[in-house]
């Protein structure tokens, strides 16, 4: 199929671009994974520069304290109780009608990620979390695909290209020599929850996340059109307010470490060794819960609602629920999925998370 | 202390060392620079060692632009004018 690609001619002027480098990008599927201050920015850039087909996973709603970074949503989205992804998906068929977006509106975990990943030709990191990141990690050493990381928070960002070794060795950019250690090389743990201040204790500065996010897109477009010499082999750390920009050296972490995902080929977060039925969100006092919903798949929306608007405001579409429950004299906010995954606001506690579904939905 | 090495506090461990942004020490391996700061700044110890006293795998430390884990640990010498970063993960996003 031939389309029209004038509107790529800036682009394609570009060294190492031309039509082939645009022909290959409007081949090319990716997965964005979150989208939130970083996948937003992602999938806004890789929509206008023609990336084909974006899978676009999110298993958030859209909130008014998102749009100070999150750069594809309007008050409207909030408004109507919009997903991230699938607002995200509306967005970009505006941008670019030649961009294929799948929005898939849950969490990612070990269970769906390899799943999402089959067929695409890179992964890009706009998650808020780590264990979803070691996910990631696992999921593109193991199929060989690139995994572009990238995290900020504050006024501080870093980022990462892994290229991974592969069994054989012939992967395009083992051939060109460039291959890089893994995130699990270069970072062995997830810091524990508590230590690192989150979008929520310290804030989180827009232009910060814009550059990560940026500099993620601009590796990614140098691995889409086969630039492998071009992608930086460092880890870059910034910080805008301290002015700092710092790229430390990655290459020994391979050479002479003994990692366990990409030297062992132990895959233990798809394993699902690591992975927990509740996961505290970073930027919120919130837990969510994977609930499974039983053999009749979905939660039925209109009893629960029935039954939550006895305790406060509740608001549903067809793919949430919100309620505002007092319990115990606390305030939560409690948001369902159609898939039995629950959003509790108001605590960090997995119990109390867990305990306010068991009572108002039931377990 | 100009011939001093400059430690880089991140934003995660900077309420530990009364929220400096870097701390000038002396010393001539990153043991010595790490354990003099940490006496100084005894929070900042719990947070950066484990119980026996290896660095805390979730933080990497750098002298200039490289990971000491993959020179010679903490014993990695250090002299006048290098940098130590400490750099924790960064999960937000």
């Amino acid at each position: 199929m031939s389309q029209d690609l004038s509107r790529y001619h800036r682009q394609m002027l570009l060294p190492g671009f031309g039509e082939d480098g645009q022909r290959k990008l409007l081949a090319s599927k990716v997965l964005v994974l979150g989208c939130g201050a970083l996948g937003t920015v992602i999938a806004n850039l890789l929509a206008r520069a023609g990336v084909g087909h974006l899978v676009i996973a999110d298993r958030d709603f859209i909130e008014m304290t998102n749009l100070q970074r999150q750069v594809l949503f309007d008050e409207q989205d909030v408004k109507d109780a919009i997903p991230k992804a699938e607002a995200a998906r509306r967005r970009i068929e505006q941008i670019n009608s030649q961009v294929k977006v799948t929005a898939v509106i849950d969490d990612i975990n070990h269970a769906n990620i390899e799943k999402l990943a089959e067929g695409c030709d890179a992964i890009i990191d706009g998650v808020d979390n780590f264990e979803t990141r070691f996910l990631a990690n696992d999921c593109a050493v193991k199929l060989g695909i690139p995994y572009i990381y990238g995290g900020a928070v504050g006024t501080v960002g870093m980022t990462y290209a892994i290229l991974p070794h592969t069994p054989t060795g012939d992967s395009p950019w083992e051939r060109a020599g460039v291959a890089t250690p893994c995130l699990r090389c270069i970072f062995e743990q997830a810091p524990p929850p508590g230590m690192n201040p989150t979008c929520e204790t310290a804030g989180v500065l827009a232009p910060v996340v814009s550059i990560i996010s940026s500099y993620e897109v601009s590796e990614a477009l140098k691995v889409l059109t086969g630039n492998w010499d071009a992608v930086c082999p460092t880890m870059l750390s910034i910080d805008t307010w301290s002015n700092t920009v710092k790229q430390f050296k990655v290459r020994r972490a391979y050479d002479v470490g003994e990692c366990v995902c990409c030297k062992g080929r132990r895959f233990e977060h798809l394993e699902g060794k690591y992975s927990s039925a509740t996961t505290t969100l970073c930027g919120r006092n919130a837990v969510q819960l994977s609930q499974p919903t039983g053999a009749n798949g979905k939660l039925d929306f209109d009893r629960i609602a029935e039954r939550l608007r006895a305790h406060g405001t509740v608001t549903a579409s067809k793919f949430m629920l919100r309620a505002d429950i007092k319990d115990n004299g606390q305030q939560y906010e409690l948001t369902l999925f159609t898939d039995g995954r629950a959003i509790v606001k108001g605590t960090k506690e997995a119990k109390t998370a867990k305990s306010i579904y068991a009572k108002y939905v039931g377990a | 202390m100009s011939e001093g090495v400059k430690i880089l506090i991140p934003t995660a461990l900077r309420p530990q060392v009364e929220d400096q942004e870097t701390i000038a020490a002396t010393g001539s391996s990153v043991r010595e620079v790490l354990g003099s700061l940490t006496s100084r700044y005894p929070e900042l110890g719990k947070r950066l060692f484990s119980e026996q006293q290896e660095i805390n795998r979730f933080i990497n430390v750098y002298v200039n632009d490289e990971d000491i884990r993959f020179l010679e640990d903490l014993d990695t010498a250090l002299k006048p004018g290098d940098e130590l970063s400490l750099v924790p993960a960064i999960a937000g996003g």
